[in-house]
């Protein structure tokens, strides 16, 4: 099944998504956050934003909160799609 | 968030009403008869967006186009195309988004992709050709990328791309495959030289080195670092760690290097 984070009803109203994608090979173990044409990624062995556009400032401290709370099972799906390039693996 | 770029003027035909209302962010002129499509054509400049959601409105479009043709923009079409329409509408439009066998987003999300910003790193939809076993995908900017199904290597979780089941969501984000659903910027890196020259040049400011370019490369050919003898997988890691600078690397390191990636030195870095 495709990789989403089942969020709360207010986010998603916001158009909110948190996904884990296929075809990820390139980059580091990592979760995607969607909302209308904007994509924002955290790292999921730093937990820092990849990325400096668009402006980790416009995701919500809320959505970050959940996705902490959900932090090992995105590392635990994210392990299972890409097992050549697991979270645990510092060198990857 | 999205900012709406100049879009000088757009027409869309279509006689749905209610779907009409989901372009209002490109306040377009709405063609809902072909006898109204002689007095657009007027109005077309080169860079007009024309969309159409019906055959029977594309077919009056050809009807009444001018010999010789003049540039009336670029045009999506969003229904089904029959192939003998496409060389003459390229006569006439310097892009033509269109499918045979393919999809397109819906129109409240199409519609926002045609005007953002960074509509060429999304996709509007995508056409199928089970012949050729490749899919051909339309940017925001109407340009295509042509890809292989053989991009979408199956997940480790076993999930593997369904080619009968194509789709387009998260506003041009991910390609839906069945229950596989691919990356758009992932799909864009592989295979779209100029997305990834400008994501390099984007990323050169935070992460701009050879070992960077290079760990990159190797993780798209889809290699370890045991793949290139006669270098050690420590070796490698250390120089993708920065931990030797690359003018220092032997010639026959950079050789080793290069043959397993089948690159030159120069093109490693633009990864």
């Amino acid at each position: 099944m495709p990789v989403e984070l089942r969020l709360p009803v207010v986010l998603q109203r916001a158009r909110w998504k948190v996904k884990i994608q296929e075809k990820e090979v390139v980059e580091p173990p990592h979760v995607s956050i969607l909302r209308r044409t904007a994509k924002w990624r955290i790292n999921l062995r730093t937990r820092e934003f990849m990325d400096s556009r668009p402006d980790p400032a416009e995701v919500p401290e809320g959505l970050l909160e959940f996705i902490a709370d959900h932090w090992n099972w995105l590392c635990e799906q994210w392990d299972e799609k890409y097992p050549d390039n697991p979270v645990a693996d510092v060198e990857g | 968030m999205a900012i709406t770029q100049a879009v000088s003027n757009t027409i869309l035909l279509d006689r749905r009403a209610a779907r009409v209302k989901r372009f209002a962010n490109l306040r377009p002129k709405n063609v809902t008869s072909v006898s109204r499509i002689p007095e657009s054509i007027a109005l077309a400049e080169k860079n007009t967006l024309w969309i159409s959601y019906e055959q029977s409105l594309t077919n009056g479009l050809l009807k009444a186009l001018d010999w010789p043709p003049r540039q009336l923009g670029r045009i999506v079409l969003v229904h089904r195309l029959l192939p003998e329409g496409i060389p003459v509408l390229r006569n006439c439009f310097y892009r033509v988004a269109y499918r045979f066998d393919g999809a397109f987003l819906p129109p409240e999300e199409l519609s926002e992709v045609l005007a953002a910003d960074n509509g060429e790193d999304l996709i509007l939809g995508g056409t199928i050709d089970k012949t050729s076993r490749t899919i051909t995908l339309w940017k925001g900017n109407l340009d295509s990328v042509t890809v292989p199904f053989a991009a979408f290597r199956p997940s480790g979780d076993g999930i593997r791309p369904d080619f009968s089941s194509f789709a387009v969501t998260d506003y041009g984000q991910t390609l839906v495959l069945g229950e596989y659903q691919a990356a758009t910027d992932a799909v864009l890196y592989e295979l779209d030289p100029r997305y990834r020259r400008r994501i390099a040049k984007r990323r050169r400011a935070t992460e701009k080195t050879f070992g960077a370019s290079l760990r990159r490369l190797r993780k798209q050919r889809g290699l370890q670092r045991e793949d290139f003898p006669p270098l050690s997988p420590k070796t490698l890691a250390r120089i993708e760690q920065g931990k030797v600078e690359p003018e220092r690397l032997r010639r026959r390191t950079l050789d080793a290097i290069c043959n397993a990636l089948c690159v030159s030195v120069e093109e490693i870095g633009a990864y």
